[in-house]
């Protein structure tokens, strides 16, 4: 198990009066190697429970099990360094966060801080890139000169070079444009299926991440109201309005598809190209 | 805003046609509010941006202009209010010429709204800033204090008239640096991917202001976006590739092209995504508007055998 969360609550100024809760005794169970949504509206916690995956926040009661270690509430923290070195936190615009003058120098600055030799980091480097798709002469350029979609990559590219076990992202895809966003989407299942690593995904989005996501979370006021598969997600969309969460069309099509042909057993095709190859299957096998 | 009551856009399939009308119409409803003959601009000597676009807009059009980052949409735009100065070719506004003299009134003619609103803020708080605009138009007093007020209401950001600019959140932001725009009435409201920045629900509402804006009929409205939903509602779209102006098209047209979405790093909504697959396996259904008139469409297909 990669992630357990077992009742946990987290309060912002915790031990003011002007305390406010921010989770209200979540349960979470995420396995290693999977590819997981967070999806909730805004202010429904989803930052909150992202800060807690490598204990940059520590639950004010509850336990949080990640990995190996565990965080208790109201106990004194264990020592993070190895946590913050297996989890990989990828905040929103993480190309805000590019300070240095070239992409390698930036790439080398985490394993460094981490105590690697520069050789070592160099390595490390070259090898995150390749994980984004990025090509390796754009170590020399100016982070500042790249494109949009470009930038994001190193960001991000920048927390792989520690090689996390878990790597968590939120909204990675904000304000790229449709075909970086798929692009994208596509490196991170990647780095899922290939190297068997967790990667957790916050979204507003849920269309571009549910044909690769193995695991859904609901966040809603501070709860988890819905944690599991794709198809239980779409047995529960009438509910997840309410949540302030739009159902993606694909999910519409597939429930009224399968609602009418007697498909609810099947597993959901919500990508355009599987959903049009089960109907043509249902139109021409019907053919002969 | 839910879903179910964005699924229909206002597709309207002969709004090209209206737009060939000769230049010595009187101006009235649909008389050309932006006119563009064969023009070109460029940064450097060898490298055009703007490669011989000529194009007319009519007054009250919502105008979607799309295209892969570089392909000079936002050099386009910034043309028309002559926020660079102009290269070869001519551009009328409201049937002026663009040129040294008329600039001033061309300016007052077109508001622009950007990517980022923090970089147009300038006030200490949100009701200086949209007063900003209005001084700058000799505006007196009395005037300004309607103006201020009546856009703010209209945008629903009356309760934030005395907030600092940076006690905003993303949508409130760009919501405020529109009412500084429309405060000063332009004719033609040019958006340059404002809705980017925003959230899934800020962006709904982004979507719902155009929407009024066009209902209004009032404005001419260019947009320039990736997002899908917002492409489908507006009535237009113009496609740029390196420069040149490639496709003129409705939304519905634009959407089943994959060469032309392809070449603008644009991807369709999931209905005309899902026909286009179903045409390749030989299903031929027209595009649903919603889930029910797809399997309502497929029914007989299946039942009949």
């Amino acid at each position: 198990m990669a992630i357990t969360f077992n009742q946990v609550s987290y309060e912002y100024d915790a031990n003011s009066m002007w305390s406010q809760a921010a989770l209200q005794g979540v349960n979470l169970h995420l396995e290693s190697g999977i590819l997981a949504g967070v999806a909730g509206a805004t202010g429904s916690g989803k930052s909150t429970l992202l800060q807690m995956f490598n204990g940059i926040l520590k639950p004010t009661s509850g336990t949080v099990q990640v990995l190996d270690i565990t965080l208790k509430g109201g106990e004194k923290a264990p020592k993070l360094h190895q946590l913050r070195k297996r989890v990989g936190l990828v905040f929103q615009f993480p190309e805000q966060q590019l300070f240095e003058d070239t992409v390698e120098k930036d790439l080398c600055f985490g394993p460094i801080n981490f105590g690697y030799s520069l050789e070592e980091a160099k390595d490390r480097a070259r090898r995150a890139m390749e994980q984004m798709g990025l090509d390796l002469s754009l170590l020399s350029r100016n982070p500042f000169q790249l494109s949009g979609g470009q930038m994001r990559k190193v960001a991000i590219a920048s927390v792989l070079t520690m090689d996390p076990e878990i790597l968590v992202l939120d909204e990675p895809t904000a304000t790229l444009d449709p075909v970086s966003r798929a692009e994208l989407i596509q490196l991170l299942h990647r780095l899922c299926r290939e190297d068997g690593r967790t990667v957790i995904i916050v979204t507003h989005r849920m269309d571009e991440l549910l044909p690769f996501a193995n695991q859904w979370i609901v966040l809603h006021e501070g709860l988890t109201v819905f944690q599991g598969t794709v198809k239980a997600l779409i047995e529960q969309a009438d509910r997840m309005e309410s949540y302030g969460i739009t159902i993606p069309q694909s999910i519409r099509y597939w429930r009224s598809l399968s609602e009418k042909f007697g498909w609810s057993e099947e597993d959901p095709c919500l990508s355009a190209e599987a959903m049009s190859k089960r109907i043509a299957h249902l139109v021409n096998s019907e053919d002969v | 805003m839910k879903q179910h009551d964005l699924k229909e856009p206002h597709y309207t399939p002969d709004a090209t046609e209206s737009t060939s009308q000769s230049s010595d119409v009187i101006p009235g409803p649909g008389y050309p509010a932006i006119e563009l003959v064969g023009v070109s601009y460029g940064y450097g000597k060898d490298l055009p941006v703007i490669d011989d676009i000529s194009l007319s807009i009519p007054q009250g059009q919502w105008v979607t202009l799309v295209g892969a980052n570089g392909c000079g949409k936002s050099t386009l735009v910034k043309l028309m209010n002559a926020l660079l100065s102009k290269g070869e070719g001519s551009i009328m506004v409201k049937g002026k010429e663009l040129q040294s003299d008329t600039i001033g009134d061309i300016r007052k003619a077109i508001g622009m709204v950007f990517q980022n609103p923090d970089n147009q803020f300038i006030g200490a708080t949100v009701e200086e800033d949209i007063v900003f605009g209005l001084e700058g138009q000799c505006l007196s007093i009395e005037v300004m204090e309607e103006r201020v007020n009546s856009y703010a209401e209209k945008l629903g950001i009356t309760e934030l008239l005395d907030k600092h600019p940076s006690e905003l959140s993303g949508g409130q932001k760009q919501r405020v640096a529109i009412a500084s725009i429309l405060s000063m009435e332009p004719e033609i409201v040019i958006f340059d991917e404002a809705s980017s920045m925003l959230d899934e629900r800020t962006r709904n509402d982004l979507l719902n202001i155009l929407s009024d804006m066009h209902k209004s009929g009032r404005y001419t409205i260019i947009s320039i976006t990736h997002d899908a939903q917002e492409i489908a509602a507006s009535e237009r779209v113009l496609v740029l590739h390196e420069g040149k102006l490639i496709a003129d098209r409705t939304p519905t047209d634009l959407f089943q092209d994959e060469k032309i979405l392809e070449m603008s790093h644009l991807i369709a909504p999931f209905a005309f995504q899902l026909t286009t697959a179903l045409h390749r396996y030989g299903v031929d259904i027209s595009i649903p508007n919603c889930e029910k008139e797809l399997t309502e469409a497929l029914w007989p297909l299946h039942s009949i055998k």
